[in-house]
């Protein structure tokens, strides 16, 4: 405005510079990039990520195709057959040493199977491909690859991650924005539906129904069996309860606030007030609250798997790998360790990851741990 | 405050009706039964069986039957055990499964308050960060993780400590130290990870500044200015911590070969044992409700702030 020119307009000062805005999201992630374990925890997941729903292009053995001949072999990177043979000698010689301490005549048919089956792999060892194999991580007492299966039962895993935070997102989103914004009855019956559901013992409930259909039936849907697409259901059913609290709280303290009474008195409906002006404003807590709650639906999945009430055979998850590591954890630790350590690695960073999140999308947080 | 406690004392029936309607009509609708086995039970045994138990009548009247027997606190006969009932069962595991909550709440109360104390008095420095990666480490892995694992470093290959059993077996007291160390450590780590930053919070309130300005010493300023604002997150945490210590007992007691009540119910529920798995609900339910309950009275207590009307 010219009438207002004055003899220092021309000077520079903070407020006749043009300052580049700065959007939420930007801020945001300027300041998770900050903060180290976050990121780190973020490169994990995603390698997790990647590795898990990319194993069908990356050149691993198949996680269903049984070796007996090599079954509990131990970490090692030499050629499984090389492994095998070492193990199997070892047998023999403990074998020989005890009858001749005792003479029992069971060890004695044990030390007939343990030579012959040296004899079959010293003969294939340089020929039969399969002795070529390296099983980096082991193997299971069906010398199925422990590496393989770690990873495939990961598929599962994450599966029921996704499925369980995508659900609990959706209905949360919806049933939390609508209670709050409309309030009177909607919001009383959502609010007592929600209570109800939170009072049951619902991960008993869960053992109960997964225990009644686990063997009355074979059928498959999307070509999963049917307990894995009930298990989803069961998870995705409760996930929902905590978020539409969040969701709520959020949209009450935002929905008398000025932008909404502007959008108002524009003549914005109900739908538009909620998806475009109220949402975009809880999207922050959103995704905090679903990194931090991704691991507990993982966390739910394997601990019914492990009860033997989730995935069965030929399908794992982490939950049942770990559940058969434990049955021969002495001899063969690396059974136990391997698919518990992978699990602990990916919740470890999820929770980094979730953390970093939190402070970088919600600074004032007053949830902090 | 006492009309709170009625009220809220009276919202607990409906939701315990809820819950075992629930579960009984749940536990009906799936296919096969008590009686279904590999072997085929002949029809006329089968129909005797069907007729003691009264499951030869509608689905309704059963129902009806179970309610009028559970308000006299009569959960009725074992399907699976036939000369136990199910009151007997629970009876005798009951103690078991309570001494198991009651200690690792305890346990990760107390250890999870000092530890972080501890933290928050030397923030950022050695012991704070020693005492967080812990706790970071016992919340991001899962229970059926660390029992084996605590089971095959301490007792498989160190043989410090008995694999499994309760006190009543030789190795006595000393059996229960690996299941309690297991079940506590994930609410241990989230305790002390939420009562350092609320003590951090409140120490740099303006009353404690205020009651270090009097010159009082800081054991005194710590626990009786400090704790008692500090410790309210840590009530509230307090419910989830114990429906979770619950449900974690199932693994647990699983993992330790613990006779316990979670150990009954998961075999109840592979046995279509019917009354079992309800007896065992309803006591899991009440548990779960009356720790709810406790809390919320205990919270009104503590915080002056929040009035029941």
């Amino acid at each position: 405005m010219p009438v207002l020119n004055k003899k220092n307009d021309n000077a520079v000062n903070e407020f006749n510079q043009y300052v580049k805005p700065v959007s939420l999201w930007a801020d945001a992630w300027k300041r998770l990039r900050r903060n180290q374990m976050a990121v780190i925890g973020m490169w994990v997941v995603g390698i997790y990520l990647l590795i898990t729903f990319g194993a069908g292009i990356l050149p691993f053995y198949s996680y269903t195709d049984q070796e007996l001949l090599h079954a509990n072999l131990p970490p090692s990177f030499r050629p499984s057959g090389v492994v095998a043979l070492e193990k199997l000698e070892t047998r023999q010689v403990e074998l020989v040493d005890a009858l001749a301490n005792t003479g029992r005549e069971d060890l004695k048919r044990d030390l007939d199977r343990v030579t012959a089956e040296i004899a079959q792999v010293k003969l294939e060892v340089n020929t039969n491909p399969i002795h070529k194999r390296v099983y980096i991580m082991g193997t299971d007492y069906l010398g199925r690859d422990m590496l393989a299966r770690t990873i495939y039962g990961g598929q599962i895993s994450l599966m029921i991650g996704i499925v369980g935070t995508v659900t609990a997102g959706l209905i949360g989103i919806l049933l939390g924005a609508l209670g709050g914004y409309l309030g009177g009855w909607v919001d009383n019956l959502i609010g007592r539906f929600v209570d109800i559901m939170y009072s049951l013992p619902y991960m008993l409930v869960v053992i109960i129904i997964m225990s009644m259909i686990k063997d009355s039936t074979n059928a498959t849907v999307l070509g999963l069996p049917i307990n894995i697409i009930i298990l989803f259901f069961a998870i995705a059913l409760v996930s929902w309860l905590t978020m539409s609290r969040v969701v709520r709280g959020q949209i009450i303290s935002l929905k008398n606030s000025e932008f909404v009474e502007a959008a108002r008195s524009m003549g914005a409906g109900s739908g538009r007030i909620i998806f475009r002006h109220l949402l975009p404003n809880t999207m922050g807590i959103i995704i905090v609250y679903s990194s931090l709650s991704f691991p507990s639906f993982i966390m739910n999945e394997s601990f019914l798997s492990f009860l033997g009430l989730g995935v069965s055979a030929p399908y794992a998850s982490w939950g049942t790998l770990v559940a058969e590591g434990v049955q021969g954890m002495q001899l063969y630790p690396w059974r136990l360790l391997v698919p518990a350590l992978s699990m602990t690695i990916f919740l470890f960073a999820m929770n980094f990851l979730g953390d970093g999140l939190r402070d970088a999308l919600d600074p004032q947080s007053k949830n902090r741990t | 405050m006492s009309r709170f406690i009625v009220r809220r004392f009276l919202s607990v029936i409906p939701t315990l009706f809820i819950i075992v309607t629930l579960s009984f009509f749940l536990i009906r609708l799936a296919p096969g039964g008590p009686f279904s086995r590999e072997k085929k039970v002949p029809p006329e045994i089968l129909q005797n069986l069907m007729k003691k138990y009264h499951m030869d009548e509608p689905l309704l009247n059963q129902y009806f039957r179970y309610v009028g027997n559970v308000l006299q606190f009569d959960l009725g006969p074992s399907f699976k055990y036939k000369d136990q009932t199910v009151n007997e069962l629970i009876g005798t595991a009951f103690p078991v499964s309570a001494t198991l909550g009651f200690m690792s709440l305890a346990v990760a109360l107390i250890l999870g308050v000092s530890v972080g104390i501890l933290s928050a008095l030397k923030q950022n420095k050695w012991p704070d960060y020693l005492a967080m990666s812990v706790a970071v480490l016992g919340i991001s892995i899962p229970l059926f993780v660390i029992g084996p694992v605590l089971m095959l470093v301490f007792a498989l290959v160190l043989k410090w400590l008995p694999t499994s059993g309760w006190v009543n077996s030789r190795a006595g007291w000393a059996t229960v130290i690996l299941p309690v160390t297991t079940l506590m450590f994930p609410y241990f780590a989230y305790i002390a990870r939420l009562s350092r930053s609320s003590i951090i919070e409140v120490i740099r309130s303006d009353y404690v500044r205020t009651a270090k300005a009097k010159g009082l010493k800081d054991s005194v300023v710590i626990v009786k200015h400090v704790l008692k604002g500090a410790l309210l997150p840590v009530v509230t945490f307090l419910g989830p911590a114990f429906s979770g210590i619950v449900i974690g007992s199932v693994v647990v007691e699983r993992i330790f070969v613990i006779p316990g009540i979670a150990n009954i119910f998961v075999q109840a529920a592979f046995n279509r044992d019917y009354t079992l798995i309800m007896g065992d609900l309803i006591v899991y339910s009440l548990i779960l409700i009356s720790a709810n309950f406790i809390v919320d009275i205990l919270y009104g207590l503590l915080d002056p702030r929040i009035s029941y009307k």
